[in-house]
């Protein structure tokens, strides 16, 4: 039964998504403003905009991560549905998992369109390694949907609502930041020394970050 | 306790397999925290509890699959269709989706199947929340307030799932500051002040 929930989590979340538009009605013009702004405030010197892409790339992706995990959780909100979850005899760590895959897709589709904004803005090139790319690109993805889904719980049921959930995030998934912005500097360019560490970092942060959500999720939402 | 005030206290409250029973009371009574407590929604500061026999601190889940709580609060989602929230519904409960099609049927509403909850007015989303009821057929129907909101349609709807509960051998609560329909219910139950009164208005020891 836990994967007919999870299962079920994420075709109500996509199908939410594709019908509001809230991602790309509002994450992605703010995410494509941030990267036009940055573009134009560094100038014209190609270098320095390719090296400072990647970070800029995983900013917006960390700011998208934390608007789409808020607006996810408000839809649970409204009319008191995340009562109902809870109410329901469904395993929460299958609910967490379905809410976790759901944002992870959404931040696919939108690191897709933003990288398609870097590569035009800054000149991002694609590297020599586009599989190591890609595998930066779901990992670090994964860690923003993970600690996002478990934190935008704790955000939605505080007092200081949205203004809790920056606060809550920033920290946790900065070693994911970190490690997604060297690896994608080095990968794009052209370097692959070094890269299994990253690599292993954001699998290690992934993995705990979802054990963490599996088991925690349900208690937060008793609360 | 809600921050140090007792919503209700020396609450002592039996309900038979099947009987349906209406809980009465002013604003602030106390009845839609115990109807909450029944449902697992809150847990107790004090005491104790069992519903259907599982121990309320304990064995939450257990009296989740059988229990299902209508309130005001309709638990629907605004960007799904009528259906869809029914079919979401029998994911997390574990019952048929091609139930969500009869139950429809049942509320009036199968003509709306396909529209988006959203554009739904109060009195529809409350028989959906009904129709979900009917498809789950839970073993205890919690009812808070439950012709609130209602016109005279959907108030028949209500009073049709109490009499399907009864002849189902269902366990209904329900919580009402309305005088109950006599010929639906079994007993009478009043609630002042966060306690159960009796009907002569004794607190019970």
């Amino acid at each position: 039964m836990s994967m007919r929930v999870a299962q079920a989590i994420v075709a109500k979340d996509l199908r939410m998504e594709v019908r509001s538009r809230s991602a790309v009605s509002t994450v992605l013009p703010f995410a494509a403003t941030m990267l036009l702004a940055f573009g134009f405030a560094l100038g014209p010197d190609r270098l320095l905009l390719a090296e400072t892409a990647p970070a800029l790339l995983w900013l917006a992706a960390l700011f998208a991560s934390v608007e789409l995990c808020h607006r996810s959780y408000q839809h649970e909100a409204a009319n008191d549905a995340l009562e109902g979850l809870l109410l329901s005899p469904a395993d929460k760590g299958a609910v967490y998992l379905g809410k976790a895959a759901a944002a992870f897709v959404q931040l696919i589709v939108l690191l897709v369109v933003t990288t398609g904004i870097v590569i035009v803005l800054f000149g991002l090139p694609a590297g020599r390694a586009p599989v190591l790319l890609l595998l930066t690109a779901v990992l670090g993805i994964a860690g923003l949907s993970t600690v996002g889904s478990l934190l935008g719980l704790l955000a939605v049921r505080s007092r200081t609502r949205q203004a809790a959930l920056p606060v809550l995030v920033l920290p946790l998934v900065s070693p994911v930041i970190i490690a997604a912005t060297k690896a994608t500097a080095d990968l794009t360019q052209g370097s692959t020394s070094g890269i299994s560490g990253w690599l292993g970092l954001l699998v290690a942060f992934d993995a705990a970050y979802l054990a963490v959500g599996y088991i925690v999720f349900g208690h937060l939402l008793e609360d | 306790m809600f921050d140090g005030l007792a919503a209700i206290s020396a609450v002592n409250l039996e309900v038979a397999e099947g009987e349906t029973v209406w809980l009465r009371g002013w604003n602030g009574s106390g009845k839609t925290t115990l109807l909450r407590l029944i449902a697992t929604a809150i847990s107790p500061t004090f005491g104790d509890g069992s519903v259907l026999g599982f121990d309320l601190r304990t064995e939450r889940s257990a009296i989740r699959a059988r229990t299902d709580l209508l309130s005001h609060e309709t638990r629907l989602y605004g960007d799904l269709t009528a259906v869809e929230n029914l079919r979401f519904a029998c994911s997390l409960y574990d019952c048929d989706p091609r139930l969500a099609g009869p139950a429809l049927g049942l509320v009036g509403l199968e003509e709306v199947a396909a529209v988006r909850v959203a554009r739904f007015s109060q009195g529809m989303r409350q028989r959906l929340a009904l129709a979900r009821c009917l498809m789950r057929r839970p073993a205890l129907i919690l009812l808070d307030e439950p012709y609130a909101a209602l016109d005279v349609e959907a108030r028949v709807v209500v009073d049709g799932l109490l009499t399907a509960a009864q002849a189902g051998g269902q366990t209904v609560v329900v919580a009402s500051h309305e005088a109950p329909p006599a010929q639906l219910i079994d007993r009478e139950v009043t609630m002042d002040g966060g306690r159960v009164i009796t009907p002569a208005g004794v607190v019970p020891s």
